[in-house]
């Protein structure tokens, strides 16, 4: 539902990029997306498109997601999960906490 | 002309990230404790405020700022139990962000109060995304939810730092386990702090409002 205004804050995070070079035009965006974000990958790319249509028309969008990984309560293995509740593969016990899979970060701009 | 690709690697919360900073910044300078409540619309979290304020507003300095996306009616409910309100109407945002607080926290003076509590919109998912800048954040879980929400809504319940279970006076008319509610809370986050509540019989609250006061307390005295 909030993926509106992060599709506009990466708009901004463009223009603020871009200024260093007002010739420039963007022709692709790369956004890392975590598994525990909370971010609707479809939505986001939908948003994307909305906000950097009319200033830049097409640009090539790739999102790259982040596994989600996690860590163990007892035995400290980290290990990859998708959805809760997190159970170390190795012991059985709970998880710790999340270790991976959080981010929400531009990670690259092309421009031409 | 060829393209270039430029490497950013900036988070996309980055503006709402500092200024949340900050914000936590000045009220730890200050001595507040800043509670961040996050639930479903309707799981009671004005009414758990409305008791708290009544019980604690003469043992430590309060003030609300209370987010809704349209209407003033939680904070008027909140205001005629005398203390400062602030309301923030998003008009359509889902969420409350560091920018909406940060200058609803202008019109509070911040170097007269002990706890503060943002009662954010009610919704479990967009929230936990946004730093607002608190001390903790509490999620609210009432029992007619239904005992996998934690499950269903991991986020609010792995960045919170305290549950608070309502409207336990409901239980006997439900099928609803408190025990499993929270043993799926605590899979997804093992150290929350968890406190069963009814506001409507009062059951639960003493506990909570103890570890309200002990944790002014320790925020107060740094």
């Amino acid at each position: 539902m909030h993926e509106m205004a992060l599709a506009l804050e990466i708009g901004g995070i463009c223009e603020r990029e871009l200024a260093h070079a007002p010739e420039s035009r963007l022709t692709g965006l790369g956004v890392q997306v975590g598994a525990f974000s909370g971010v609707e990958v479809d939505t986001l790319r939908f948003c994307l498109e909305v906000v950097l249509k009319e200033r830049h028309g097409d640009v090539a969008i790739e999102i790259e997601r982040e596994p989600g990984v996690a860590a163990c309560l007892s035995c400290e293995v980290q290990f990859e999960v998708r959805a809760a509740p997190f159970e170390c593969p190795d012991c059985g016990s709970v998880a710790r906490g999340v270790t991976g899979g959080q981010s929400l970060q531009v990670s690259y701009l092309e421009v031409e | 002309m060829t393209a270039e690709r430029v490497e950013v690697k900036q988070k996309v919360l980055s503006a709402n990230d500092r200024l949340a900073a900050e914000i936590r910044a000045d009220l730890t300078s200050r001595g507040v404790l800043c509670l961040n409540l996050i639930s479903s619309p309707g799981s009671g979290k004005t009414t758990l405020l409305e008791k708290t304020i009544d019980e604690l507003k003469s043992k430590l300095r309060l003030a609300v700022v209370a987010g809704d996306v349209q209407t003033r009616n939680d904070a008027e409910r909140l205001e005629r139990h005398g203390v400062p309100v602030e309301a923030i109407e998003t008009g359509g945002g889902c969420h409350l962000n560091a920018e909406q607080v940060s200058k609803s926290l202008s019109g509070l003076g911040l170097s007269e109060l002990d706890l503060l509590f943002v009662e954010n919109v009610g919704n479990l998912v967009c929230p936990s995304s946004f730093d607002l800048g608190e001390s903790m954040k509490v999620v609210l879980m009432s029992v007619t939810e239904g005992e996998d929400k934690p499950l269903k809504y991991p986020a609010a319940f792995r960045r919170a730092g305290a549950l608070v279970l309502t409207k336990i006076d409901l239980i006997p008319h439900l099928q609803f386990s408190a025990e499993r509610a929270v043993e799926n809370a605590r899979s997804i986050n093992p150290e929350l702090e968890v406190f069963a509540t009814s506001s409507f019989t009062g059951e639960g609250l003493a506990e909570w409002l103890d570890w309200l006061l002990e944790a002014a307390e320790r925020k107060r005295s740094g």
